[in-house]
């Protein structure tokens, strides 16, 4: 943030305007992204602290969601739970997996079928520990996003971020739990509810 | 590299401007060699770790090792932070942390060398949290030899 770097004065910043979570702005883009490194390596020569540049490159948003649907129907009406759902996405799962030759599921060391699992549990009150269930979660929205990466018709991660939010049974159940999680004794449960399961954007949908 | 606040949706900008600063009498930026002769680490903030590694915790000021053979393929992300875009690592991870790209730099000599260790810490923190680590960080990247260090926020 340009605010807290103001703040906290390092000697040398690079502002870039790219998504957070995009600091070398384009995946992909080896061209951008060696030019955003050696814009802030190339810092290293002045002396003129504290400096913070205006890196000259920004990256347009993409939020045009106009004439994408999602292509396969994960509609409620079509699969009829959570765990259902998780398996009908793995053979995209696995074919983003093979597209990238990477993926980034992995935190919890469970299997996805086992983390919707947990999910299911707590929705039904059996609440695991916090951060057990923080990391199953992380790993169910990657195992989501990459798989919908590998539909035949893919969109952008804009699109994907709003059919996981709009459509998909383990979103709806992420906010079914976030109450159960806030009105936990534990304050690890809290903290996941209020802060670290809905992200600020879609806390709307919350009821 | 950073962003500013007023083009973050407001709901994400508040929460943003509550977190804690730290704040410093003296930030000098001290001059040193040219870039063609300076070995280079990174560290991130964005939770990154070898898959099987301790994920990140709630509060955690500690960082993880990332050695600079580390296959992309190999890291993941458990930062406990819900609000920044994951998809562009999960495409491609120089998108959050430029490895390759870094590599490609030593390789045509634009940069001395790359450091044999890279780090991440997770930025959502509290900074007495991270003191500590981040002391003992300094010493290891003496001990690498380091005398530049590229700061990948997300």
């Amino acid at each position: 943030m340009r605010e807290h770097t103001e703040i906290v004065r390092p000697p040398r910043a690079l502002w870039v305007t790219f998504e957070l979570g995009r600091p070398l702005g384009i995946p992909d883009d080896a061209a951008f992204q060696r030019r955003v490194v050696k814009a802030a390596l190339d810092l290293l020569a002045r002396t003129d602290s504290p400096l913070i540049a205006d890196y000259p490159e920004h990256v347009p948003d993409v939020t045009d969601f106009s004439g994408w649907a999602c292509p396969i129907n994960l509609a409620p009406s079509q699969v009829d739970s959570l765990v259902a759902e998780i398996d009908r996405l793995a053979t995209w799962y696995d074919r983003s997996v093979a597209n990238l030759d990477r993926t980034t599921v992995g935190v919890s060391g469970l299997d996805m079928p086992a983390a919707g699992a947990l999910v299911s549990r707590a929705l039904d009150g059996d609440l695991p520990e916090a951060q057990a269930l923080k990391e199953a979660i992380d790993d169910l929205r990657a195992y989501y996003l990459e798989a919908a990466s590998a539909f035949p018709d893919p969109g952008t991660a804009a699109t994907r971020k709003k059919w996981f939010w709009d459509e998909t049974k383990l979103a709806q159940a992420l906010l079914a739990l976030q109450p159960k999680l806030a009105a936990s004794a534990d304050p690890q449960h809290r903290i996941l509810a209020n802060l670290t399961l809905i992200p600020a954007t879609e806390r709307h949908r919350l009821g | 590299m950073v962003k500013r606040l007023s083009d973050m949706p407001e709901v994400e900008a508040n929460h943003l401007r509550r977190i804690e600063c730290p704040t410093y009498d003296d930030t000098p930026a001290l001059p040193g060699k040219p870039l063609a002769e300076r070995r280079v680490a990174i560290i991130s903030t964005a939770g990154l770790h070898k898959r099987g590694d301790r994920p990140f915790r709630p509060g955690d000021g500690s960082y993880r090792v990332i050695p600079a053979e580390t296959q992309g393929n190999e890291l993941v992300m458990s930062h406990i932070s819900v609000n920044f875009d994951r998809t562009g690592f999960q495409q491609d991870v120089n998108t959050a942390f430029p490895i390759d790209r870094l590599r490609e730099l030593a390789a045509d000599n634009t940069v001395g060398s790359m450091a044999a260790v890279h780090y991440s810490f997770m930025g959502a923190f509290p900074p007495a949290a991270a003191e500590p680590h981040a002391q003992h960080l300094a010493g290891l990247l003496k001990a690498d030899k380091v005398d530049a260090v590229l700061l990948v926020p997300v």
